[in-house]
């Protein structure tokens, strides 16, 4: 591999606005004049639709299903700004091994060298989120992406899932697997969802590395098939996820996180439960609860 | 708790359950499996049960799905049926037979769908669900029996007063399968009963879809085939018996004893015909014996096999032959309360020497627990327990050699020797027996 080509993974909870993330994340690095691939891990294959006008493309896997053997010009379409797009796919929900779909198709971008032929500088793997199996923590093990970062919000079961993968990041830590670059905080709009994450993030060893408010230019853009970073360029929620790009472009050093036991994890979420009902009740709390 | 298993005596399930299916009469088995299984099974495994590596529809050849990462990721069950649509079509058997392997247990295959829909078009296709990670080969041959017994058998046959089930004889890692099930036949048809054997050549169809209408099921192993006998008995309300393996003339008359007591065979008669058979028996023996004496050919032995040999040889030789016996090391893992049922069917039988009988699976462990017991010999009777003999599977050779003993494979793995038809349950089966004993040792003269 001539150049250090930057790949990443967006891990996080199915629904918590991945996809979103990573294809305004994709377009906005295009922006800054990155040469940029998105990934989607998801049999869904719906990772990239926002930045090719809310259209699928065939995935790696059905491709291969139908001829046996893929060229790198079938698998790979460019979107908006160029952005070069790639959807693993997988089986119907419900028959075969999609953990294994993902092995299969992120060993065919290997084998077909498509990030070297195209000079890619950044690789975005939009993931599925909670890691089922060993398939799903493909792009975070074997040196396949070097930098993870998760999406959350504040909801329990969102920071659940983020704490699940810290799991599997230490696992695969000590055997040259990928690091935690940090947390991207979604869909922040109650002031104390923001301490929520923060303060996660503190007792896992992490940090936040940008605070994603809740927008309605988000769901007009995803209503038009199109990232907000396309559609409204120059709305502010576009310069949230620009200047998030330009922090994962700068990005260099990952650490090991320290996930949460879960009984631990379950007492930390039954703590800001007490905590929320107090303010609900009126009791004024500090600052650093965002109030 | 075992944390490994050094050469194991067994395959896996979806080895022991081919063996089996494929020991059904006038079967075609279907492996939904990856492509390496069926290697695996025709040599380390039928290689190993007396060169039996081939078959009608066995060994290599045979339909299977061979499934590549394709079916994996997007399911194997098109694959599936792909497989029984052709092999419906060229191959010619009255029940397919299909077998699932770890891949499509893991990925989670609706292998049930697809056969019950064969099944409602009204072909004879019925499955078992065989991955390798539930459980060995012993486990495989009772998932075919508990397929058969439920989707072949047909439940309400009127009882026939002479009919009998036998089972418990797993095809394959019994090496001696085919004889043992005609011997143990044989036995029973002396006390006037008609046998189905489920497996072998004299097993048909038909008489396993009327296997409801017998009177009891004869279990010739306290292990294996035993849950399949409970679910029998659930479905079809036959009652089951369980039993040693009848190798030889002693086992054969408790056998017929407690069968023929069991099934209201006049006493009598039973022992008319233990007479007439021991007489017979003693007119083949008596040329030897004089050579039995002047050779000493009484030796220390050590009987190494799984649940239904282990014992079933050791009380052979110390009943049949006058041998010693002195350990006995049964090579399953067993459940502790297994475990102490084959030690009590030892207790009160006179003619059976003090014994250690011992539970070791991995033959390195049996190798050391024999050795630690013997020193090798410079051919007198210098140690207590010398000369000693070893009767245990081909991979019991080293031991014998490190003793400077006898050897003959009886219990699998058997790869040095070949069998066809030889069987050691019954009269005739302990001739057998005493010949091969007695051939091993003195070939090694």
């Amino acid at each position: 591999m001539g150049k250090d080509i930057k790949q990443i993974a967006i891990y996080g909870k199915g629904g918590i606005g991945k996809s979103t993330t990573s294809s305004n994340i994709s377009a906005a690095l295009a922006k800054l004049g990155c040469r940029v691939m998105q990934v989607g891990c998801d049999p869904k294959s719906d990772s990239t639709n926002t930045l090719r006008d809310g259209k699928y493309i065939p995935t790696v896997l059905d491709t291969l299903r139908a001829k046996g053997k893929v060229r790198a010009d079938e698998i790979v379409f460019e979107g908006f700004n160029g952005v070069y797009c790639v959807e693993a796919g997988g089986p119907a929900p419900g028959v075969g091994c999609a953990g294994r779909g993902i092995i299969t198709a992120v060993e065919q971008l290997k084998i077909l060298k498509v990030f070297e032929d195209l000079n890619i500088d950044i690789v975005l793997y939009d993931v599925l989120g909670d890691v089922v199996c060993g398939g799903f923590a493909v792009p975070i093990r074997e040196g396949i992406a070097k930098h993870v970062f998760t999406v959350t919000s504040s909801d329990f079961m969102a920071i659940y899932a983020a704490n699940n993968l810290f799991a599997g990041i230490q696992k695969y830590s000590a055997s040259g697997g990928a690091l935690l670059g940090g947390v991207i905080a979604n869909s922040i709009s109650a002031p104390y969802s923001k301490s929520i994450v923060d303060d996660f993030a503190a007792r896992t060893g992490t940090r936040v590395i940008e605070y994603v408010p809740r927008s309605m230019t988000v769901t007009q853009a995803e209503l038009q098939g199109k990232t907000v970073v396309e559609s409204a360029p120059d709305s502010d929620q576009a310069k949230v996820y620009l200047r998030l790009a330009q922090n994962i472009a700068n990005h260099n050093q990952s650490q090991a996180p320290s996930p949460l036991p879960v009984a631990e994890l379950h007492e930390w979420a039954a703590g800001w439960a007490s905590e929320l009902l107090k303010m609900e009740s009126g009791e004024v709390r500090e600052a650093a609860h965002g109030i | 708790m075992l944390s490994s298993i050094e050469s194991p005596r067994w395959t896996c399930a979806l080895g022991g359950a081919l063996a089996a299916a494929a020991a059904l009469p006038r079967t075609i088995p279907v492996m939904h499996s990856g492509p390496g299984c069926a290697a695996n099974f025709a040599w380390t495994q039928n290689g190993a049960a007396g060169l039996q590596v081939a078959g009608r529809c066995a060994g290599l050849s045979f339909p299977a799905t061979n499934m590549q990462e394709g079916e994996i990721v997007f399911g194997g069950a098109e694959r599936l049926h792909e497989q029984l649509r052709h092999t419906l079509q060229i191959m010619d058997g009255d029940l397919y037979f299909v077998l699932t392997g770890c891949i499509p247990e893991v990925i989670g295959d609706d292998v049930e769908s697809v056969v019950s829909g064969y099944a409602a078009a009204g072909k004879p296709v019925i499955m078992a669900s065989t991955a390798g990670f539930k459980g060995n080969s012993y486990f495989g041959y009772e998932q075919v029996l508990k397929a058969v017994f439920q989707k072949i058998v047909r439940p309400g046959s009127a009882a026939k007063r002479n009919l009998v089930n036998i089972w418990g004889i797993p095809p394959m890692m019994d090496v001696f399968w085919r004889g043992n099930l005609r011997g143990v036949e044989e036995l029973l048809g002396l006390l006037g009963f008609r046998v189905n054997t489920f497996f072998g050549g004299q097993a048909s169809l038909p008489s396993i879809a009327n296997a409801a209408a017998a009177r009891l099921n004869i279990v010739l192993s306290d292990v294996y085939g035993v849950e399949a006998a409970e679910l029998f008995r659930d479905i079809h309300g036959v009652d089951f018996i369980t039993s040693p393996l009848p190798l030889g003339a002693a086992a054969s008359d408790r056998f017929l004893r407690r069968i023929g007591r069991r099934l209201e065979v006049p006493a009598k008669k039973i022992e008319t015909i233990i007479q007439r058979e021991n007489k017979r028996r003693y007119d083949y023996l008596e040329p030897i014996i004089d050579v039995y004496n002047d050779m000493e050919a009484q030796r220390y032995a050590i009987v190494i096999g799984d649940a239904n040999y282990a014992c079933a040889l050791a009380d052979f030789l110390a009943e049949d032959m006058g041998w010693l016996p002195e350990l006995t090391v049964i090579t399953d893992v067993l459940a502790d309360d297994i475990k102490a049922g084959l030690l009590r069917q030892r207790e009160g039988r006179s003619l059976i020497p003090a014994q250690k009988i011992i539970f070791r699976s991995g033959s390195r462990e049996i190798l050391e627990a024999a050795a630690d017991d013997w020193t090798p010999s410079n051919g007198r009777y210098s140690k207590r327990s010398q000369p000693v003999f070893v009767l245990g599977s081909s991979l019991d050779r080293n031991l014998a050699q490190t003793l400077g003993a006898g050897h003959l494979s009886v219990s699998f793995p058997v790869s040095n020797r070949a069998v066809l038809n030889r069987g050691y349950t019954g009269y005739g089966g302990g001739l057998l027996l005493m010949e091969d004993v007695i051939s091993a040792f003195i070939l090694a003269r």
